[in-house]
Formats: C-alpha cells, sequence, structure tokens
C-alpha cells in the first residue's frame, strides 16, 4: 500500500535521551534513545517495536513532554517541542498528543469513578464547554470506543483490564486529538481481548481521523493495525517502512531475528540460538550495537556506528552489510 | 514491563463494596466485621459518655462532697475516695478530656505527617532532602524525656499544652512512613497520567494521591490516636497535667498519691485504668479491621465448609 | 497409559472463594491426569480459574479460597489434606513451581546463590561443597554463568531471572514442575529462548511439566497435551496438534481466530465478543452460551459435561451430537512466507 506523505504531523530529528545512572559522584550514561529520526503523517498507524531496553517507552515519554530530549528535537505541526513554554502552550500540545498507557489496573485512580479522568480532561482541555456538555462528550467517547454509558458511574474495580484500557483512550479522545502515543496498550491484556482494542485503533485511524504511535514488542499485533514499523534496538533505529515490505524482506539481521521468535502454531518452529539478551547502553562504544548478537558481524560492525539509509523507496535500514547490497540471511523465519 | 501481582492469583474477586455512597459502603463494612463492629461500639459509647456526661453521672466529679472511702452502692456506683469525691462521676467526666485529646493528637499529627511526608515524596530532590532532616531530627529526639521536659516548663498549664507536646514529638513516624508509601505511589501510570494531561502538582498531590493513600492515613490516625490517650495519661499520671482538669490519668495520679491498691480502695485506680485499656482496644480493634477491609487476604475464613474427599 | 506411568491424577477438584456476601467458585469439577515426562499446557484468559487450579494443586491456597472438593493424586499419594511437615518432605524434592513474575517470588535482598542454598538446606544437610557444586550445576543447565550466584535479582536482566526461578526448581530434579506464566513479563525472542530450553531441559531430564498460560499459540509447538479452561470449567481436552489442526468447541475455535498472524494474508478478526462471566453469576446451562456464535435453546438450559469426541474431550452438547454447522475441517498449516 503506497502511502501518501504529505506534510509530516510529526517529525523526530535525531532525538537522544541519556539517563545519568549511579551515584552522585558517577559519572556514567544510559543510552535510551539515541539519534532516531522518523516521522509520522496524518491519518497513519506507525508501529515502534523492539524488546525492553530498545528505547521505545523513552520516545514516547520525550514526545509526551515527560522527558527534555538531551538532544535533537521533535516537531509537530512543523512547531519545534522546545519552543512550548507557557502553560497553555503545554495544555494545547498534551491535547493533540495524548498518551495511552500499558498497564490496564495502574493508569486510572482507583478511588475515583472511571469517569473522572474524562471530565478531568474536558475541564483542563476544553473550557469552553458547561457541566452538562462535558457529561455529553464524555458519553459520546465513551460510545466511540465501544463502552456503555452506564459505566461511566463504574469504579476502575468493577471493569475488566479490556474496558479499562478502552477508557484510557476515551480520556486520549476527549481531547480531540491529532496523535495519540499509545505505549504497549494491549501487552497486559489477554490475546483474546487483544483484537477488540486493536480494531478500536483501527477504527479511530479511519473514522476519526487520528494517527497514533503504536509501541509494542508483538511484531503480529503491529502488523494487524500498523501501516509503517520502525524496529529499534538499543536505543538506535534498525530498520524501518511500510509494514508489509519490512516483513517480507526484511533486511536488519535484529528484524529477522525478531520474526523468527514470534510463535506462529501454524508454522514449524524455526530454530533460533539466541539467548535473548537485549543490551543497556551505559557508555556506548562506537560500532553496531547488535554485532555480539549478529552471526553476519565484521570488523566495520565494531568500529563504525550504521546510519540509517534508504535502500528501497520508504524502506531504511541501518546495517553496514544490508547497505552493500548484499542479500541479509541472519535467521531464517 | 510490569505485571499485576500479590500472592492470591488473578481470579480472586475483587473486594465487592457495594458501590454507592461512600458512607454506605463504610456502614456495610463495619457492619460485615466483628472487629470493626466492636470497635466501633466502644468508641461510640465512649463518645456519647463524653458528650452527655451530666446524664450519666448525676454527681459533680469535683465536690469533695460525699463521705469518703465508700464502696460501690446504688448512689455511687464506684464508691468515693479518700476526699469524697464521686469516683464513677470522676470517670465519666474525665471522659471528655480523653477524648478530646485523642482526636485532636491524632487530627493534628496525621494533619501534619500527611503534609509534610506527601510532599517530600513527590516533590522529590531538594525538597525531600530538607522536609527529611526536619523529620529524621524529630524521630531521633528520644519521645518521653523531651514530652517531659517540655511538659514539666508548662507545669499547670494543662491540656492545651499536652496536646501540643504530644503532637510535636509524634508525627515525625507517621510523615516517614507516608513518604515511603507515596513514593511507591510517584511512579504509577494514573500519577504520569495526570501530569502529562496537565494537572498542577498541588492538584495531583491532594486530589490523586491523598485519596488512594485513605487506608493508611485512617489507620495513621487511629494509632496516633491510641498513642495520644497512652501517653497523656502516662504524663498526667506522673503529675506533669494539670492536676486539677478531671481526666482519667489525673484520677491515676491521685489514686497513687494516696496508694489506692494498698490502702484498700483499688477501684479508685482500677476503673480509670479499665477506661484507658478499653478505648485503646477500641482503636485498635477498628485499626485491625481497616486492614482487613483493606487487605481480602488478611480475612477469617469461616470453616463451616470440611474438605470432601471424592 | 499404565498406571505406572501416571504421576498425577486430578480428580472432581473444586476450589471456592469465601466472600462475605457468598462463596465464588472459581475452579468446578476439573479432573485430568498427567504421565511421566508429560507436557501439559493449560490455557484461558484471565479469571477463567487456571492460577487457582495450579495454585491448588500446588497446595498452595490460601484464604479466603480453599479446596472445597477434590483429590490431587501425586505418585499415589493424596496431596489433600496433608499436614504441612509432610507437604515440605515432596515439595521441591518431588514437586516444585515457577511462579509467574520472578521478581515478586525471588527474594529481592538475597543474592542468587543464597536463596538456592536455603532451598538446598531446607531438604537435608548439604556441606558446603556439595551446595556449592549443585548451585552451579543447575546454573549450566539453564545456560547462565555460575558467577551470578552472587548476583542479586534486580541486577539480572528479565530472561536471565526467569531462568534461574527454573534452575531453582531444579536443584532436586524433580518429577514435576508446575509453571504460572513465567514467560508473561518476557519480550519475545527472550520468550522463545527460555520455552526451547524448557522443553530441552525436560527432554534431558524427563520431568512432566504442567504450563498454565493465556497464550495459546505461545506452547503450540512445546506441548504434548492441550487443557483449554474457561469460568472455571474444563472445555476441550486434548492432544496439542489435534486441538490447533482441528478445534472442536466453539471458544477454542474463537480463541485460535484470535491471534494475528505475520505469516499469510492479513485479514480482519473479530475475537470473542463480550467478557467472560463474572463467577459469581454463571449464565445457566453451557457457560459459554451467551457468547457463542452456535448457542441453541437446549445450550441454555442444559449444563454440558465433557464428552468423548474423536479422541478429544469437549464441553459442549452441540459437538457431541455433531450438529455444529460449520466442521472447521484441517486448518492449513502456513508456511513461513
Amino acid at each position: 500500500m503506497t502511502e501518501s506523505r504529505g506534510a509530516d504531523l510529526l517529525r523526530a530529528e535525531h532525538l537522544t535521551r541519556h539517563f545519568k545512572i549511579g551515584g552522585m559522584l558517577s559519572r556514567r550514561t544510559l543510552h535510551a534513545v539515541d539519534d532516531v529520526s522518523f516521522s509520522i503523517g496524518e491519518r497513519e498507524i506507525v508501529a515502534l517495536a523492539g524488546e525492553s531496553g530498545s528505547g521505545k517507552s523513552t520516545i514516547a515519554r520525550v514526545l509526551a513532554r515527560v522527558y527534555k530530549p538531551t538532544s535533537g528535537e521533535a516537531y509537530f505541526e512543523g512547531k519545534p517541542l522546545s519552543a512550548i513554554r507557557s502553560r497553555r502552550d503545554g495544555l494545547r500540545y498534551s491535547s493533540l498528543v495524548p498518551m495511552v498507557f500499558q498497564d490496564p489496573f495502574a493508569s486510572i485512580n482507583p478511588v475515583f469513578r472511571v469517569q473522572h479522568g474524562v471530565l478531568r480532561i474536558l475541564k483542563l482541555h476544553r473550557p469552553e464547554l458547561s457541566a452538562k456538555q462535558r457529561l455529553e462528550e464524555a458519553a459520546r467517547v465513551f460510545g466511540v470506543v465501544g463502552l456503555s454509558t452506564d459505566m461511566l458511574g463504574r469504579f476502575p474495580y468493577e471493569l475488566s483490564g479490556g474496558q479499562r484500557q478502552r477508557v484510557g483512550f476515551a480520556q486520549a479522545l476527549a481531547m480531540r486529538p491529532k496523535l495519540i502515543l499509545a505505549d504497549e496498550p494491549v501487552s497486559m491484556l489477554d490475546v483474546s481481548i487483544r483484537i477488540g482494542l486493536l480494531n478500536l485503533m483501527a477504527k479511530l485511524r479511519d473514522e476519526e481521523g487520528v494517527s497514533i504511535l503504536y509501541i509494542t514488542h508483538d511484531i503480529a499485533s503491529a502488523r494487524y493495525v500498523a501501516d509503517r514499523l520502525i524496529v529499534m534496538y538499543a536505543g538506535q533505529i534498525a530498520e524501518s517502512g511500510p509494514i508489509e515490505d519490512v516483513l517480507t524482506t526484511p533486511k536488519h539481521p535484529y528484524t529477522q531475528l525478531l520474526l523468527s521468535a514470534v510463535p506462529d502454531p501454524m508454522a514449524p518452529l524455526s530454530q533460533v540460538s539466541d539467548h535473548g539478551e537485549p543490551p543497556r547502553v551505559v557508555d556506548p562504544a562506537p560500532g553496531c550495537r547488535f554485532r555480539w548478537r549478529c552471526p553476519l558481524a565484521i570488523d566495520t560492525c565494531s568500529a563504525v556506528t550504521p546510519a540509517l539509509a534508504e535502500l528501497e523507496p520508504g524502506h531504511e535500514v541501518a546495517c553496514h552489510i544490508a547497505q552493500t547490497g548484499a542479500e541479509v540471511r541472519a535467521f531464517a523465519s | 514491563m510490569a505485571m499485576p501481582v500479590s500472592g492470591v492469583p488473578a481470579e480472586a474477586p475483587a473486594a465487592q463494596l457495594p458501590a454507592g455512597h461512600a458512607l454506605a459502603r463504610v456502614g456495610h463494612a463495619i457492619r460485615s466485621n466483628r472487629k470493626a463492629t466492636a470497635g466501633t461500639v466502644l468508641l461510640v459509647i465512649f463518645i456519647l459518655v463524653a458528650l452527655f456526661p451530666g446524664v450519666i453521672a448525676h454527681h459533680s466529679p469535683t465536690a469533695d462532697a460525699y463521705p469518703p472511702h465508700l464502696g460501690p452502692s446504688a448512689a455511687h456506683p464506684l464508691g468515693t475516695n479518700a476526699y469524697g469525691q464521686d469516683l464513677f462521676a470522676q470517670v465519666v467526666w474525665g471522659t471528655r478530656n480523653v477524648l478530646i485529646i485523642a482526636f485532636v493528637v491524632g487530627l493534628a499529627t496525621t494533619g501534619i505527617a500527611v503534609l509534610i511526608g506527601v510532599a517530600a515524596a513527590y516533590l522529590g530532590g531538594g525538597w525531600d532532602g530538607a522536609l527529611g532532616v526536619l523529620t529524621d531530627v524529630l524521630l531521633v529526639i528520644p519521645l518521653f524525656p523531651l514530652l517531659i521536659v517540655i511538659a514539666a516548663y508548662a507545669h499547670g498549664e494543662g491540656t492545651i499544652v499536652l496536646i501540643m507536646a504530644i503532637t510535636l514529638t509524634s508525627w515525625s513516624y507517621t510523615a516517614r512512613q507516608l513518604r515511603s508509601q507515596a513514593l511507591t505511589l510517584r511512579n504509577r501510570d494514573f500519577l504520569v497520567a495526570a501530569r502529562v494531561r496537565g494537572e498542577r502538582n498541588l492538584y495531583v498531590i491532594v486530589m490523586e494521591v491523598i485519596p488512594t493513600m485513605t487506608s493508611l492515613i485512617v489507620a495513621s490516625f487511629l494509632t496516633n490516636a491510641l498513642y495520644a490517650v497512652l501517653l497523656s495519661s502516662s504524663l498526667q499520671f506522673i503529675g506533669l497535667g494539670d492536676p486539677n482538669t478531671v481526666s482519667w490519668g489525673t484520677t491515676l495520679y491521685w489514686a497513687e498519691n494516696n496508694a489506692a491498691l494498698q490502702t484498700g480502695e483499688p477501684l479508685w485506680a482500677i476503673a480509670p485504668g479499665a477506661c484507658i485499656a478499653l478505648l485503646g482496644a477500641a482503636f485498635a480493634l477498628l485499626n485491625y479491621a481497616f486492614d482487613e477491609l483493606g487487605n481480602p487476604a488478611l480475612r477469617p475464613v469461616r470453616r463451616n465448609k470440611r474438605v470432601r474427599n471424592g | 497409559m499404565s498406571e505406572t506411568d501416571e504421576i498425577l491424577e486430578v480428580s472432581g477438584l473444586s476450589v471456592d472463594y469465601v466472600l462475605a456476601q457468598a462463596d465464588v467458585r472459581a475452579v468446578d469439577d476439573v479432573s485430568f491426569t498427567l504421565s511421566r515426562g508429560e507436557f501439559l499446557g493449560i490455557v484461558g484468559e484471565s479469571g477463567c480459574g487456571k492460577s487457582t487450579l495450579l495454585f491448588a494443586v500446588a497446595q498452595l491456597l490460601a484464604p479466603p479460597a480453599h479446596l472445597a472438593a477434590g483429590t490431587v493424586t501425586f505418585k499415589g499419594t493424596n496431596l489433600v489434606g496433608l499436614t504441612d511437615a509432610q507437604l515440605s518432605a515432596i515439595r521441591w524434592c518431588d514437586l516444585s513451581v515457577v511462579m509467574q513474575s520472578a521478581m515478586n517470588a525471588l527474594n529481592p535482598v538475597k543474592s542468587i546463590g543464597a536463596q538456592f542454598k536455603d532451598a538446598l538446606k531446607a531438604h537435608g544437610k548439604p556441606s558446603k561443597e556439595e551446595i556449592a557444586a549443585r548451585s552451579a550445576e543447575v546454573m549450566r543447565m539453564v545456560g547462565i554463568d555460575p558467577v551470578h550466584l552472587n548476583s542479586y535479582p534486580h541486577q539480572l536482566s528479565g530472561g536471565m531471572r526467569q531462568r534461574s526461578m527454573i534452575a531453582m526448581a531444579m536443584l532436586f530434579t524433580p518429577d514435576l514442575i508446575i509453571m504460572d506464566e513465567p514467560t508473561s513479563a518476557l519480550d519475545v525472542v527472550a520468550q522463545r529462548a527460555l520455552m526451547v530450553q524448557i522443553k530441552e531441559l525436560q527432554q534431558t531430564y524427563g520431568f512432566a511439566v504442567i504450563f498454565v498460560t493465556h497464550d495459546m499459540s505461545l506452547i503450540s509447538h512445546f506441548s504434548d497435551r492441550l487443557m483449554v479452561m474457561y469460568a472455571g470449567q474444563v472445555d476441550e481436552l486434548g492432544a496439542t496438534r489435534a486441538i490447533f489442526d482441528r478445534p472442536l468447541h466453539p471458544y477454542t475455535q474463537g480463541l485460535l481466530e484470535a491471534f494475528p498472524s505475520i505469516h499469510g494474508p492479513r485479514v480482519p478478526l473479530k475475537g470473542i465478543p463480550g467478557n467472560p462471566p463474572d463467577l459469581a453469576m454463571v449464565p445457566t446451562g453451557c457457560r459459554f452460551h451467551p457468547r457463542c456464535p452456535h448457542a441453541l435453546e437446549r445450550c441454555t438450559v442444559t449444563a454440558p459435561d465433557l464428552y468423548p469426541v474423536d479422541g478429544d474431550l469437549v464441553r459442549c452438547l452441540r459437538r457431541k451430537d455433531g450438529s455444529l454447522p460449520d466442521d472447521p475441517g484441517a486448518r492449513v498449516a502456513k508456511t513461513g512466507a
């Protein structure tokens, strides 16, 4: 499916976020996100996939302005995030780019009824509404996400995990967003419940015109809803492109590893000899961060950090061997 | 990636408090738990006695107008003491003083502890450091000697000083506890969600953090009230309160002064002592009950079903 | 299956949660057997009773849960009703448990080695050399360098923590290891590595495994038999491949269709509409009928038993008399694209 790349809704350029770790006297830095650049268009679901420690959640929090980037910049509708200074601008941005969280049990305050979050949001971000209009709007967004209006008055413990995640999406919708940052929204739900939420995300893209940055470690669910896929490893982008292209012809060895590890009952078991130890990237040396797990690593991989290069239209890879044009077959899938 | 965890499997049905008005839920909770019922009944009795002492005891507690050394009788249910005062009236009228101390100290201590402890945890950094120093200094000062010193200097000023002294030395422990719990909550998703949707810090602390700590705050209040009862009675017993106030502790003081137990007037000491114990028990029972309400795993299981071996 | 091959027989097991309002039956009349060296997978959504069942089999139920009925016969002895002293002789030596999240099962303030030592000393009087040797040996079994015996749980990655839990469970090479979703907190590559490791260990040392999960596709290549649970009951029980190729219960069919795949065409999926029932108010008749696309009048009235159909056990009236409209037939095996 060819994507129409009009004006980008969100553009990240060389985003970097480091954390100081250790005690007060330590000088070590954790490179959670290093030099990440990507863009998200309108009406588009972009999946950001990777293992834990890959930096995907950190990117979401940087885009949500929970953290400031150490360097680099993100532009929303052309305007840089660092230009947001006043509380008003901040509120406006957070209403256009809200976040949905992973844990349905921890992301809603348990002592209030589930309508509390939505009503607070409407009060903060759409002050022109009257109390009555707020209730109506709350009922409307609950309906869009598939919850009945009598759930408004319930407490979180009365709702299932799937229903609570829908409340999270309702809260995001109440802000009339352009881009929803969904941080592993279905990972803690039962597999049979995930489909409902994934269908909801597709519906939000198609009917409400919302873009979604879908952060996940489950490639299969990414394939189900996303238009494009960005694969992250150790804080850097390994590969990105239209999702079918990346999944049918993965060019980065790490992408191939991920694909081979996805459980598929209908396919024969692939032999994966990797023990699955993602790196914690502290004060890294230059070079490809995947080289220790890569069966194809050569000398250049230890010396030079591969840059992201476009090998096919829209399909970028950060791998020296792939960039030479050779066929990469590191892990059978 | 966090997983929901507890010792009980995920299928364990949640504590099914009926949704509805908060007071109705509390009422139901009290009725359903034996400890809560007992504690509430005791506390209510004491509160009623404190509110309407004149209705229950017909004699004046301070007037030494009666024949001394009387045993229990219809006119004087607990007899009279060496000064000719009616003991029953003393105990009844003394309830008011004790309860006032218990509630005021409980509320003040818990209030200060909530403000300082939760703010320290949520704001973190320099604030946490400064407030922590303040808390720790007071935490380390030995409590009882400090109380004695304070009360000795303000000897005769009575109940207000007692309340202030106990509050000053008690809040730091609770503040530490509440700070610890607030710290565990600080990075919970719903607080991040509140900040991300644009709430101000003060709003998050007051409206989002503190309501989730209610059970610990209530437990702190009950514990502090209990200790206030015991501490104030102890201070009054060693003569550091105002010996002219009518209170259980001062009654004990006078009983000790007159060697009541040795001179055959045991009720003079036993009656106020028993009241202290009962009021303390009321607070303690309520404390246990709140624990059980909050954590279903602690509730006693009625073993009315024998395991049937198929 | 000869009698001596069978190491576990669960018969009529029911577990109740004693609550203020009423008792809730979380596990209803579950029966199954397990042979030596067999890998049994138990799957179901949250709230179906699978974890409670596991706790019940391992005799780990705590109030307000209690075992209402049934027996758990392990190597000839009924575990129900044994005292703690009798149970502790069996625990860890013949039967061990791997919990869902290692961070919660391991003591965060003790090193891994210290926890192994605790376990070893609880069942005998090993010398220091014996403790060191056995600890190193089980760590190597799961592919961890024994130098990590000195590490604390938080210093290890998630995958290594889970593997050290399995190492701990293997200290006495028990005959049965019970695992409660040990891979849930892991990423997909670590998950795959752990599953392969478990299977290799099982085939080398011959222990039986009961593996509880909510993700059917995860164990599709590893389990010998599969048990599907719903609302506290067993809905389908049979050989794994048979169930995947031809699921007989409508719930199992629904579950299998709720998995998006990375191979094959992209199709919209429906999942199973509705939610699992509140166990305090189960539907009349068949518990699945409100969500079943093939429910008839009699399904709302008659509660089905487990019926043998085509080598499986299925809890479905319509499957029993062959009146289900769409016989799924054989599912086409998808080759890698």
